[in-house]
Formats: structure tokens, C-alpha cells, sequence
């Protein structure tokens, strides 16, 4: 190569470089001027004057009006690390909570969730309730009538009025069959909806429809949006137009979101209280702590029991905890687990699991309180079952199982597994459900990468090791072990002993519990894998409870059929219930007016935020 | 030389074929698929997910799901991401300009490091210079990535403060948020963020180039022609910076256009330690996701750079090293 060659090659991959660098154009900053006033300042001026051909150098001092534009206050502003980016913010397409966290600060629907797990208005007046008249039931014809009388006043943020027209189109959208809403639960219940004026949508349900007050949780603009059949391509989709508090102005993917102050907010002036609210995108929750730390954030969105002790106490942070709708459990399945989705779990039932007596043995193993202080740090509580909080369990006491090996190890005695040969581990001799010799060998599954998890699952070795139960660990990928019916995932197929994870109901159980509990929710080749009762667990009054907590408005009744549920469940242990996971964010110990909230997404209340100096 | 060139490029095409319909069948037989995650969600029944399941065409059998994607991809539509419903180009555009910045200011850096450590170890072969540097060569191999990248944020952005409490060095992001947006980030903020992350992509580089560029300078070095060019009464400086590194340089810029694919595929380490949004993190996420258009777009681009870039090496030697002819 000649020197030349060798000079440009050089040049080529500076200029590139400068190339890169200059990319994006840096722009000077023009400030908002809120004010202009006029102020008389002094000040001293030197300047040279040429007198009589010599120069000489003066110095005075001089008065003079000038015209100041006044440097706008301090903003307020908070910044809210997201350890996952909202892939898009259409929240009838979007499954992440991620994306709920900053749609929550613009995207408003008609009812809300309190801290408390109750039912709040947001742009309807009030909650309709068969209390105050708003939702009526005509048993006769099985028809539910539900109406909503909407705030007077509220604007878009782009200026436009909000009427009952948004939430018709709203319904329209979800149902569109080329819309692709990833939910169309509880709206394909509708029979009928129409606007009785600006301001009152009329929702009529047949058959009757239990969760029906979930519904509406966000409203979309007609004006805004487009066709309800392109809504996969709306721009809304990344650039959404809200009620709520806050409208975005920039998004750059990866790296951060910022959202305004909205003018147009029903209670501006005064609300919001902050100008910008920046949602950061941070790679892991390890970085948002760090970022916390050194004051670059203002709010860690979703951590971990495991790192409270790290940050309580730490200068400048505040650390919120409050229970947690998630609870960690384990599911035993009551089937073989060597057929693919047997539709049949009572004569085919799992060689150990099988037996409930096995599953109470297991359960009665288990120290969960010793779970909870060690791995958990005591943030936790001790499982019980599925309605821990919220109106849904209300008024359902259930006891937590006591850990007890002795009463393990004779109900494993009693169901016929016993250590004959006196290597440690039991096996099938005269047992029900096994073939004689069978070894008391279980396998348990959960998410890989997971630490709190592999060390609940060392834990529950031991216990189990203890009794004299030989449990072995396989855990997967979460893609794997939540993967679907037609990618064969082991799960759905029933083809697992123990799996180990955490979900939970929504504001309303109703569906959850359904899906869970009811022998007909057993995913099938007949119903295509649909479904998640994937223990295969089968009782006919708990079936029927379900079906008629699902048949009625009242909802005391309701409260009492699915404490029966639960207390039927926790005899029957499809499922054991581990520790009922703390809802924790920490925020800057500056940030007054927020309120820990386990029902919805954090910026639920962002309007009442303020930074204190 | 241009038949062969010509060639070359035909012969890319088959080798693209077989690469996009082998990444395609991997990628659909690892387990999991975009559904997982409507897992999370409380509110989403199993009927929601068989909808959207059959929506995206995750039930169809993986021939017709290839040829589908084949089709689209042949009329330049690369599919949209399945998580974020758009364009997988657009998806790509976003990150690749952050990721160009980062990798080419590490790149350039690390040249200009490491070829004149290289140079000077040689010439003093043994000499103290030469250990010490052939000692830090081989810490910059050996250390492990991501573990020099939390000490750099540890020591940089925790430890050390500026004077009025902040940290010394951000110890993450493209520009400060408090202060700035996209279009009203100055160019000094902007560099400053890129401190930590270049040092660290430049350690690695450092070691791995000094190394190479010793070795190969070592070679040369001991040639028959030097000592006819010092005998003309050429002096030592030009008789090492061009005589000597002009041979020297050959190896080294092969292994440099081989390296250069990986400045468009970003790194994956660093992007993620320093909340950096680049092509990296990209693809980590959309494994992690099953986001399948997206995966194949990335992996494709990768290939095709990877196969241009073999193809720019190979002409490259032919064109520095007269000895060498394809035709």
C-alpha cells in the first residue's frame, strides 16, 4: 500500500468518526421566557476613547434601563427508571406492565384502582353499583344494564372535548376482529352499547357478566386514532393522546421517554405538580439502584424483597413496600404426567401427587415461615391463598399450614409410602396411585436466572429430604415454561410434577379463579390447549361454586363462594401457596404525593407528585 | 480481480439463502414463542392468548411460516416486531446510529493505542516498555468484561463526585435527562457519557491489537529488506514507520476489516451495563421475547456485513500484498 493509500485510508476512518460523533446536531438551547421586565442596572464600564489624537482608557460607572427575560423557576421534574422498555403504548395491544407504567400518566379510563383495592371513578362521576342505581339486572330476561354518567369538562390533551363518543369507539376498537386488542374478555359480553347523550354511556351485558366493573380501565379518542381495523398501525400506538396528567413529547428508543406537563389535565393549573416526568430506560433493576444512589433518578420501579436491606437507609432514598397482589406457589400436578393432556386426571392420576394425602405431607413439610425470613427478609407474608387482598377474599379468613414433618411423615405413612430398603427415600409399598417400589422422586421447575427462586427451591429440597421425599431441580427459560399449546410447552401438556411461580388475580378474581380452579379450564386437545388449570385439578362443588359466584351481581355473595373455593382448595392442595410477594419501588426521599399502589401502575397518582427542595 | 469480485457477490446469495433458512429453523425450534409473554399479564384469559396466537401465525406449520417470511422479505418488507408492532428497519434505524457512535469512537481509540504500543514493543523487544505493555495486553484479554465495566461505574460514578455532589462520570445513558432532550444535547455531554463506556470496549480492543500489531512488526523486523534500507543510510524512524509497518500493516488490517462487522452489531456487554441504546441490547431483547422479524433482521444484517466485510479482506490482501492473485 502506498503512503498515499495508507493517508486516505486513515482520513476515511476519522472522518467516519467525526461522522459519527456529529450525528445527532446539537442544537442551541432557547429557553421559554416566561417574563420580561424592566430593570434599572448599574454597572462599571471600561472602554478606551481616543482623546485629542491619544488613547487613553476611561473607566465609569453607568445606569442604565434594561430588559431582562426572566430565567423560568426551577422545573420540576422526576425521573422514573424502567428496568424494561414499553415496546408500545396502546394499552388494548400492549402485555408488558412496562408500558401500563407510562401510559398510566397519560391514558386515563372510567374507573380506576384505589391503594385499597377498591373500585374508584376517574373519567366517570362516580362507580356504577346496583347501590346507586347505575347498574340494574332484570334476573327474568338475564340482562345487565350498566350506565356511566361521564366528569363534565375534560379535554384531550390536545384540546378536544372528551364525550361518551370515545368510549363507544373505544368498545368499537377492541371488538374490531382486525383490531388485534390482546383482551377481549368481558367486552364480547356485550350486547349493546350506545351514548344516551354526550356525557352517559349505557353498556348492556347478556348473559349476565360478573366482572363487568374492570372493564374501560383506559379510553381511547376517535379523533386521535384512526380505523378501528388498522389500530396495529395507529401512530397513537407510540405517540398516544391521553386525558390523564402528563402528554409525552419525545421518545428514544432504548434509551428514555419524556412526558409534559398536559394543559389541557381537568385540573390544571394547579395539576400536575410536576413540569416533566422522564421515564429512563435502565437494562436491569441493578442499574436503576445505582442510579438512585448517585441521585441521576428519582424513582426504581419493581424491585425485589432481597434488596431492601441495601437500600433502606441509604441517603436521599425512600423505600415503599406494601403486600403484593403476586403470590409464589407451587403447582402439583394431579395427573400423569407421562400422557399428553389426559382429559381424564381421576383415573389417571399422578404416580405420588395423586394422593392428596402426598400433597398435604408435602405442604405440611414445607417451613414457609423460615422461607420468608431467610430468603425474603421478613418483607413477605406467608401464603395462604389466592385472595390475600382485596375486596375479593374480604371477610375469608384462611390459615396458614403448619409446618409439622412429623404430621408429614405419617400421612406419607398412612398413604403407603414408606422407606423399606433404608436408603432415605420413600417408596410406593401398598400406596394407591403408584406401582409397588416406586420411589418417591419428584422434579421441580421454575424460570432459570432466577435466584430468589433457586434458593426457595434448595430450601424445599431439604424440607422434602427431610420426610423423606427425593426432589430434583430442571428449571427452564421463562419463554419455555410459559410457552404455548402449539410450541408443546410441558405446562400446558400436564407433562411436570411441580412447577414453581408467581401470577395472580386481578381487581376482580372472577376470571382467574375461573381459569384456575375449574375442572373445565384443564387445557385440552379439545379446546386447544385453552385454559390454565394446569394442576388437572377436578371438584364438582367448587365448579359450581365458581359458576355461580360467575351468574350474580351481589357481590357479599360472590366474597362468600370463592372463600369457599379457597378453603376447599387449601384441603385439597392442587396448589401450595409459598409467600405472597411485597409490592417495592423506592423513590427519591424528595418526592412527596405518592402513594404504593399494588392494584395499578405507579403513575397512577403522578398528578399529586412534587419534588420538595 | 473484477470476475473474481463478481463471483464472490454471486455467491453470496445461496450462502444468504441458506443462512436466513437455517438461523430461521433455530429460531423457531428454541423453545418459547412472543405468547410467554402475555404470561405476566393477570387480566388476559387462555382464549386472549389463542387469539393472538393465531394472529401472529404461531400455529402455522414452519415451512409455510418460512416461506411466508421469505416472501416479505423478498419484496424488502423484513416484517414488523412482534412486541412493539413496528418496522423492523425502523426498529434497526433507531439504534444503529447510537451504536455507530459508540463502536467507532472505541475503534478509532483503540487504534490509535494500541498500534504505537505495538510499534515501540517491538522495535525494544524485552525491553521494559515491552513487558510492562505485553503484561497490560494480556490483563485487557483476560479481564472480564463486565466486571471492569461495574469497577469503572463503581470507582467513576459512585466513589468519585464532582464538586457539587454529582458523579464524576455518568455511569450511564447518551446525555444528561435533567438537563436535555434529543435535539438540545450539546456535543460535551454527549462525550462525556461515552467516556466510561469507550474505555471499557477500549481495554479489550487494546490488548487484543497490541498484541497483534508486536507480533507482526516482530516478523517483519528481522526481513532482509530493512537491512538494505538502513544500508542505503536510511534512517531508523523511516526505516520502522514506513518500510517496516507498511508489511506489518497487512495482517493487521485483514484482522481489522474482519473485526469491523461487530461496529454495526454493537456489544452487547457494555450497552448493557451503561444503558446504552444500541444494536446489542436490541438483539438481547428480542431474543429474550421470541420477536422473531426482529431476531431475523439483526442476525441477517450481522451475516451480510460478516460475508462483505470476509469478501473486503480478501480483496484488500490482494490489493496490499502484490504477491497475492485470485484470478
Amino acid at each position: 500500500m502506498s503512503q498515499k493509500q495508507f493517508v486516505r485510508l486513515a482520513l476515511l476512518l476519522v472522518g467516519l468518526f467525526i461522522l459519527a460523533a456529529c450525528q445527532p446536531q446539537t442544537v442551541e438551547v432557547t429557553r421559554v421566557v416566561t417574563e420580561t421586565e424592566q430593570v434599572e442596572v448599574t454597572r462599571v464600564v471600561t472602554e478606551t476613547v481616543t482623546e485629542q489624537g491619544e488613547q487613553v482608557e476611561v473607566t465609569r460607572v453607568v445606569t442604565e434601563e434594561v430588559e431582562v427575560t426572566a430565567v423560568p423557576a426551577a422545573q420540576q421534574e422526576v425521573i422514573f427508571a424502567l428496568y424494561q422498555e414499553p415496546q408500545i403504548l396502546n394499552p388494548y395491544i400492549a402485555t408488558q406492565t412496562a408500558s401500563g407504567e407510562v401510559n398510566g400518566a397519560m391514558i386515563e379510563g372510567l374507573v380506576g384502582a384505589s391503594a385499597e383495592g377498591d373500585y374508584i371513578p376517574v373519567l366517570a362521576q362516580e362507580v356504577p353499583s346496583l347501590a346507586n342505581g347505575l347498574v340494574t339486572y332484570d334476573e327474568a330476561a338475564d340482562v345487565l344494564t350498566v350506565t356511566y354518567n361521564l366528569k363534565e369538562g375534560v379535554m384531550w390533551s390536545d384540546g378536544a372535548p372528551f364525550t361518551c363518543d370515545d368510549v363507544l369507539f373505544t368498545y368499537e376498537a377492541i371488538m374490531d376482529p382486525e383490531s388485534g386488542a390482546v383482551s377481549t374478555s368481558g367486552y364480547d359480553q356485550i350486547t349493546n352499547m350506545e351514548c344516551s347523550d354526550e356525557l352517559t354511556a349505557v353498556v348492556t351485558y347478556s348473559p349476565f357478566y360478573a366482572p363487568f366493573t374492570g372493564l374501560f380501565g383506559s379510553i381511547m379518542p376517535r379523533h386521535a386514532t384512526g380505523a378501528p381495523a388498522e389500530m396495529q398501525r395507529w401512530p397513537y400506538n407510540w405517540h398516544p393522546i391521553g386525558t390523564g396528567p402528563f402528554k409525552m413529547t419525545e421518545w428514544v428508543p432504548g434509551d428514555h421517554i419524556t412526558l409534559v406537563k398536559n394543559e389541557n389535565y381537568r385540573e390544571a393549573p394547579e395539576k400536575p405538580y410536576l413540569d416533566r416526568l422522564v421515564i429512563r430506560i435502565t437494562p436491569s433493576r441493578e442499574v436503576g439502584m445505582a442510579l438512585i444512589q448517585t441521585g441521576e433518578v428519582d424513582f426504581v420501579w419493581d424491585l425485589i424483597e432481597a434488596v431492601v436491606p441495601d437500600l433502606e437507609g441509604k441517603p436521599g432514598v425512600a423505600v415503599h413496600i406494601t403486600p403484593g397482589i403476586g403470590t409464589e406457589r407451587l403447582l402439583l400436578n394431579m395427573a400423569d404426567p407421562t400422557i399428553d393432556a389426559t382429559d381424564d386426571p381421576a383415573n389417571n392420576p399422578h404416580p405420588l401427587l395423586g394422593d392428596v394425602r402426598v400433597r398435604q405431607a408435602i405442604e405440611a413439610a414445607i417451613n414457609k415461615d423460615e422461607i420468608n425470613d431467610v430468603l425474603l427478609f421478613g418483607a413477605a407474608s406467608v401464603g395462604t391463598g389466592e385472595l390475600n387482598i382485596g375486596w375479593g377474599g374480604a371477610g375469608c379468613e384462611l390459615t396458614p399450614s403448619t409446618f409439622d414433618p412429623e404430621a408429614a411423615m405419617a400421612l406419607l405413612d398412612e398413604a403407603g409410602f414408606t422407606d423399606a430398603d433404608g436408603d432415605g427415600i420413600r417408596e410406593c409399598n401398598g400406596c394407591e396411585t403408584a406401582a409397588a417400589g416406586t420411589p418417591m422422586r419428584l422434579k421441580i421447575q421454575t424460570t432459570t436466572g432466577n435466584q430468589l427462586r433457586e434458593q426457595a427451591e434448595q430450601l424445599i429440597i431439604e424440607y422434602l429430604a427431610d420426610v423423606g421425599i427425593d426432589m430434583f431441580i430442571e428449571n427452564v427459560p421463562s419463554a419455555e415454561l410459559f410457552g404455548s399449546w402449539a410450541s408443546g410447552a410441558f405446562r400446558k401438556h400436564g407433562m411436570y410434577d411441580v412447577l414453581m411461580y408467581t401470577t395472580s388475580p386481578g381487581i376482580d378474581p372472577h376470571s382467574f379463579m375461573f381459569d384456575f380452579f375449574h375442572s373445565s379450564r384443564m387445557p385440552l386437545e379439545a379446546n386447544e390447549g385453552s385454559g390454565t388449570n394446569y394442576m388437572r385439578y377436578l371438584n364438582a362443588d367448587n365448579d359450581a361454586a365458581l359458576e355461580a359466584a360467575g351468574a350474580t351481581p351481589d357481590i357479599p355473595t360472590r366474597q362468600q363462594l370463592y372463600c369457599q373455593v379457597m378453603q376447599q382448595v387449601q384441603q385439597d392442595v392442587p396448589m401450595i401457596y409459598l409467600y405472597n410477594r411485597a409490592e417495592i419501588h423506592a423513590t427519591s426521599d424528595k418526592l412527596t404525593g405518592y402513594q404504593i399502589n399494588t392494584w395499578d401502575n405507579q403513575t397512577w397518582d403522578s398528578e399529586n407528585w412534587q419534588m420538595s427542595e | 480481480m473484477t470476475r473474481y469480485i463478481i463471483r464472490r457477490l454471486l455467491q453470496l446469495i445461496p450462502i444468504m439463502f441458506l443462512i436466513s433458512m437455517i438461523v430461521f429453523v433455530l429460531l423457531q425450534l428454541a423453545p418459547g414463542d412472543p405468547a410467554a409473554a402475555l404470561e405476566d399479564n393477570p387480566n388476559l384469559t387462555a382464549e386472549d392468548r389463542a387469539r393472538f396466537e393465531e394472529r401472529l401465525g404461531l400455529n402455522d406449520p414452519l415451512h409455510i411460516k418460512y416461506l411466508k417470511w421469505l416472501g416479505n422479505t423478498l419484496q424488502g418488507n423484513w416484517g414488523i416486531s412482534v412486541a412493539t408492532k413496528r418496522p423492523v428497519l425502523d426498529e434497526i434505524g433507531s439504534r444503529l446510529p447510537n451504536t455507530l457512535r459508540l463502536m467507532i469512537t472505541a475503534q478509532v481509540i483503540t487504534l490509535l493505542i494500541a498500534i504505537p504500543i505495538g510499534i515501540v514493543s517491538a522495535v525494544k523487544q524485552y525491553s521494559l516498555f515491552d513487558h510492562v505493555s505485553t503484561t497490560f495486553a494480556f490483563m485487557g484479554q483476560s479481564i472480564p468484561v463486565f466486571w471492569f465495566g461495574l469497577m469503572l461505574i463503581m470507582i467513576f460514578s459512585m466513589t468519585l463526585k464532582t464538586a457539587d455532589g454529582g458523579p464524576l462520570l455518568p455511569g450511564g445513558g447518551m446525555y444528561d435527562l435533567r438537563l436535555y432532550d434529543e435535539a438540545t444535547a450539546p456535543f460535551a455531554d454527549r462525550l462525556r457519557h461515552m467516556i466510561l463506556p469507550v474505555a471499557m470496549l477500549a481495554m479489550l480492543g487494546v490488548g487484543t491489537y497490541t498484541r497483534y500489531t508486536r507480533g507482526s512488526m516482530l516478523e517483519v523486523l528481522r526481513q532482509d529488506y530493512l537491512r538494505t534500507a538502513r544500508a542505503k543510510g536510511q534512517k531508523e524512524r523511516r526505516v520502522v514507520l514506513i518500510h517496516a509497518l507498511k508489511n506489518a500493516a497487512i495482517p493487521i488490517i485483514t484482522i481489522l476489516a474482519l473485526d469491523l462487522p461487530s461496529v454495526f452489531g454493537g456489544a452487547v456487554f457494555t450497552e448493557t451495563i451503561f444503558s446504552w441504546p444500541g444494536m446489542g441490547r436490541l438483539f438481547i431483547d428480542a431474543a429474550n421475547r421470541s420477536d422473531y422479524d426482529l431476531l431475523m433482521g439483526i442476525v441477517l444484517m450481522n451475516a451480510m456485513l460478516i460475508l462483505i466485510f470476509n469478501l473486503i479482506a480478501d480483496v484488500l490482501y490482494a490489493v496490499l500484498d502484490p504477491r497475492v492473485r485470485f484470478d
